[in-house]
């Protein structure tokens, strides 16, 4: 998440509760690393970052009692009040007959009730592909034919048989390729193709995870690269676009699937992250289709 | 004149002898008090350091040199955190941590730190010790 806008949600919550406990008369948060991550501008001068970096030292030290929580110094004229929200340090200045109690029970709710939604929105904003939320390349419009256009067989197939049936069922897979081989006997007695009418196969997905993976890349058949490379005149199809029935699509880069028991079965091998940011589940099928490459 | 002299010197020898005494008898408070202090529920020892001498009693002695060095630790970022934000003259200091938390308050030259559970009242043991 960005930093600005981070610091921000942080500065106003500070401010408020300010608003709420004005007997705060300086505040700030610190990263555990002892950065500033937001806080009043005059609270930064030598003597707060000597005291930033005896906080930290003293954090470090307070293993012994399970970590730092909270700190409260009382003095003649007025007190600080340090609390440990998150892995941060809310840092407190307050007058001498500042309300306590009061204060740590606002501090309580307000500050992890922020990081908790900053969080939640900085690792929704992490996820591994760019998604979109409409497709991204027009579907091709099937010419007319005397047979039903397969893929919309396949479609009708896919909505009444469930996830189990259509890996087991080879006759769907064939029945999905078959419109691709029309489509090349034709682009054979065509000029070249326009970048819209680009060839679109229908795959299921298999997840597939482990430390090194690449969320952006995806595995499919060789044939089916290989095929695609030949009509589109291509030497190797490196990205394709993928579909989901739900409309989300996103680019992947393309690899030939490495393991040789998932050859030829139809699959497309999608890593995990990327099949939970499309919110796909193993047997799913999804529209696969190969993105020219830019001269 | 020489009845004016005698009683000048008289009262800066007693100046000079009476905190000295004071001294002693604050120490020997202290120890009761702390003494008093450490059997109350919950409270695991203290630590009581003058400018030569230190009295140490805690319940677990292989945890001693670790209070010991958390306690300085804390004064010295007490200290600092009151230059930075002026706070004046410190009363008390205040550690919680996630399993215990430590009172440090300053009686005389006697720096004091009562280490005790979570749910300890350290504003009663404050109290009792100033």
């Amino acid at each position: 998440m960005n930093e600005e806008v981070y610091a921000a949600a942080l500065k106003n919550a500070l401010v408020e509760i300010k608003n709420v406990c004005p007997d705060i008369n300086k505040a700030f948060i610190l990263m555990d690393n002892g950065t500033i991550v937001a806080g009043d501008e005059q609270s930064v001068d030598p003597n707060v970052e000597r005291a930033i970096n005896s906080l930290q030292t003293l954090a470090e030290k307070a293993t012994s009692v399970g970590g730092l929580d909270d700190l409260i110094i009382d003095g003649d004229k007025a007190k600080v009040y340090v609390s440990q929200v998150n892995g941060m340090y809310s840092v407190m200045a307050l007058s001498k007959h500042a309300n306590l109690p009061f204060l740590r029970t606002v501090n309580g709710i307000v500050l992890p009730t922020i990081l908790k939604v900053l969080n939640g929105i900085g690792s929704e904003n992490a996820l591994p592909a760019p998604l979109k939320p409409a497709p991204i390349v027009p579907r091709i419009e099937p010419r007319p034919a005397p047979f039903k256009s397969l893929e919309e067989e396949v479609e009708e197939e896919s909505e009444e048989e469930t996830v189990e049936e259509t890996r087991e069922e080879p006759e769907a897979q064939e029945l999905v390729e078959a419109p691709e081989e029309e489509v090349e006997e034709e682009s054979e007695e065509e000029s070249p193709r326009p970048v819209t009418d680009l060839p679109s196969q229908q795959l299921i997905v298999d997840k597939f995870g482990g430390f090194m993976v690449r969320a952006d890349t995806v595995q499919l058949d060789y044939e089916v690269l290989e095929r695609w490379g030949s009509m589109l005149n291509v030497k190797e199809i490196s990205e394709v676009d993928i579909e989901t029935f739900s409309g989300k699509t996103t680019r992947c880069k393309a690899k030939v699937i490495n393991d040789q028991k998932f050859e030829g079965r139809g699959l497309i091998r999608i890593p995990e992250k990327t099949c939970e940011a499309l919110d796909l589940k193993r047997g799913e099928l999804v529209r696969v289709k190969p993105v020219v490459p830019e001269e | 004149m020489p009845k004016k002299k005698t009683p000048q010197v008289e009262s800066t020898e007693q100046v000079e002898w009476t905190p000295k005494v004071e001294v002693k008898e604050q120490v020997t408070d202290l120890r009761t008090v702390l003494d008093r202090i450490k059997v109350r529920e919950g409270v695991i020892g203290y630590i009581l350091r003058a400018s030569t001498s230190a009295a140490v009693d805690i319940k677990d002695p292989s945890k001693i040199i670790d209070y010991a060095v958390l306690s300085g630790s804390a004064v010295e970022s007490a200290e600092s955190l009151s230059e930075a934000f002026e706070l004046g003259e410190l009363h008390s200091i205040v550690v919680e941590g996630k399993d215990l938390k430590i009172l440090l308050l300053t009686v005389g030259e006697h720096r004091i730190s009562v280490f005790m559970e979570k749910n300890v009242d350290h504003l009663s043991i404050y109290k009792e010790i100033s």
